[in-house]
């Protein structure tokens, strides 16, 4: 197998009795890359996490992870994984540095330094039981678990749900300097805004079949977005619906709806020389790109 | 890497261990205390009273002797029950419990291989029921010479070791269904069936003639047949421990390779 490829999954399929939750997943995540996978919550993605973590048995189909097969040469990798499961959870009797040097111990390393280095970079205090944790600060110790022993790849199932935005951005340039250092990282969310600020590929799932796999550049360049504005005066309709990029523009009760394809950078230039009194952009809708893709397809 | 899944198990369950504890030596305080008048009753003719068949059922006639009276009110039924919950409720726990509470996903990412978890689970829910089995040999040791309740101390740890094994063979088919299906309610109930089924069977087999050769098939008669407090070791001790040891292979063989965490 090709030493770039970290992580190489071929016609990996996942039943559960009549329901297939993942049906013949091809993919190819190089070494030292951010891949961040897409979908609907129930779309498949904790389960193909799941599968190249070996918690989980292929029903057909394999995956390999950093040369070896997740099912056969189980011992040889998981030592080498930081997985976060989507629902992570920790005793709640423990204290997070007790729960994260028994881990430690389980991976045998004494990560303390670590963990400690860890714990003041994501501002949380180890010497609380993780019952009287927030929700927040749980996820913390969750990520911390992932990291502290310093793997080589790092399989993350919606890890930053529970983190405020400060927190977000900590840990996206975590996961930026994880890569820089040549590990691999995947992570799952059902949000794009969370993934495409890292991610160097973004793959995308949708009732257990892989829809789209591609660089987020591109994904970006051909989604659609709704922005909101608010102009001081009348709305320069026209001029909006003959900016490049701009697809559609609508009115109602003084607000401006514009919908741009790919860049806004020219519709930002028009913007520039009207009086724009509020300006909502929304979150891209991954339901919208999946139709977008199936029109592109048609 | 020195067992540390036994070690963090055995750690955090010693609260738990010392509840169990702590109930047992306060129940022998109690019986310990009841002796001297219950001899004195005993000692009269309302032995007697008592119907034939209840004579045969709960060994009546062994209440005028210390040995007796332990094995009929405590080592008959309320031991081997408080054993046996002790030791089902953490072998329940120990990985169906931790896998529906999301626990054990990471557990299974370290370096110790699933087979290797499942038995240091089991070893940790063995020793906590031998403290246990401890607790209950030194306080009848120390408390029964106080108040002339004399127990030869080699019988005594026969009665002792037959209720760890009780409790270590069922905690280990709990701990076992629990490994092979992820789920505790299911560990529950099929190893709450196998002690009310031999339990049911032991009693029975002792009244009824025709039942009286399946009788072998109970735990219970397994480990209490002789007494329970008696100088001779059951050769059910070997059987037990075979059974536990037989249960804890095939639940460590299904856990080895199904899906975790879909329960």
């Amino acid at each position: 197998m090709n030493a770039d490829v970290a992580i190489r999954t071929r016609g990996l399929t996942k039943r559960f009795g009549r329901t297939t939750a993942l049906a013949e997943l091809d993919l190819d995540i190089p070494v030292g890359s951010i891949f961040g996978y897409l979908g609907p919550n129930g779309a498949g993605k904790s389960t193909t996490l799941r599968l190249l973590v070996g918690l989980l048995r292929p029903s057909a189909g394999s995956a390999q992870v950093l040369g070896h097969d997740v099912s056969r040469a189980h011992a040889r990798i998981r030592t080498r994984l930081g997985y976060l499961a989507g629902d992570f959870r920790a005793p709640a009797a423990l204290t997070g540095r007790r729960y994260l040097d028994d881990l430690a111990a389980l991976r045998g390393c004494r990560g303390t330094t670590a963990t400690d280095r860890l714990a003041e970079r994501l501002a949380i205090d180890l010497d609380r039981r993780i019952g009287s944790l927030s929700h927040g600060n749980r996820q913390k110790i969750g990520i911390i678990q992932a990291f502290q022993h310093d793997p080589d790849v790092l399989i993350l199932d919606e890890p930053t749900t529970g983190l405020d935005p400060i927190m977000q951005r900590t840990f996206l340039g975590m996961l930026r300097e994880a890569a820089a250092a040549g590990r691999t990282v995947v992570l799952s969310s059902h949000v794009l805004s969370e993934v495409d600020a890292v991610a160097d590929i973004v793959a995308i799932v949708r009732a257990g079949r892989l829809v789209i796999v591609d660089t987020v550049d591109r994904l970006e360049a051909r989604t659609r977005r709704n922005i909101d504005l608010r102009f001081d005066g009348p709305p320069p309709l026209a001029e909006l619906r003959g900016t490049p990029g701009v697809v559609e523009v609508s009115e109602m009760d003084g607000t401006v709806r514009v919908t741009v394809e790919g860049s806004t950078v020219e519709l930002v230039r028009v913007l520039g020389r009207h009086d724009v009194v509020d300006l909502v952009s929304h979150e891209v809708d991954l339901g919208e790109i999946f139709l977008e893709h199936y029109q592109g397809a048609s | 890497m020195g067992a540390t899944i036994l070690r963090s198990t055995l750690r955090d369950s010693r609260r738990g261990l010392l509840g169990w504890g702590s109930g047992i030596i306060l129940l022998v305080g109690i019986m310990a205390a009841l002796w001297p008048s219950v001899r004195d009753v005993y000692d009269t003719e309302l032995l007697e009273a008592y119907p034939e068949a209840m004579r045969e059922l709960f060994d009546i006639d062994a209440m005028t002797s210390g040995t007796g009276y332990l094995d009929v009110e405590l080592f008959s039924i309320v031991l081997p029950a408080m054993f046996l919950l002790a030791a089902v409720g953490r072998g329940a726990r120990a990985v169906a419990g931790a896998e529906q509470d999301g626990l054990l996903d990471v557990m299974l990412l370290g370096r110790p291989s699933r087979v290797r978890v499942l038995v240091e689970k089991a070893a940790g829910l063995t020793v906590g029921v031998v403290a246990l089995g401890g607790a209950l040999w030194c306080s009848i040791a120390v408390l029964g010479p106080i108040v002339g309740l004399d127990v030869d101390l080699w019988a005594l740890t026969v009665g002792s070791t037959a209720m760890v094994l009780l409790g270590v063979v069922h905690g280990l088919v709990a701990l076992a269904v629990g490994a092979a299906t992820g789920r505790r309610t299911r560990a529950l109930v099929v190893a709450g069936t196998v002690a009310v089924a031999g339990y049911v069977l032991h009693v029975v087999g002792a009244l009824v003639d025709a039942v009286e050769p399946w009788r072998p098939l109970s735990p219970f008669t397994q480990a209490i047949v002789n007494g329970p407090i008696s100088t001779d070791v059951p050769f059910g001790f070997v059987t037990l421990t075979a059974t536990a040891l037989a249960v804890t292979v095939g639940g460590a063989v299904r856990f080895a390779r199904r899906d975790i965490g879909i329960g």
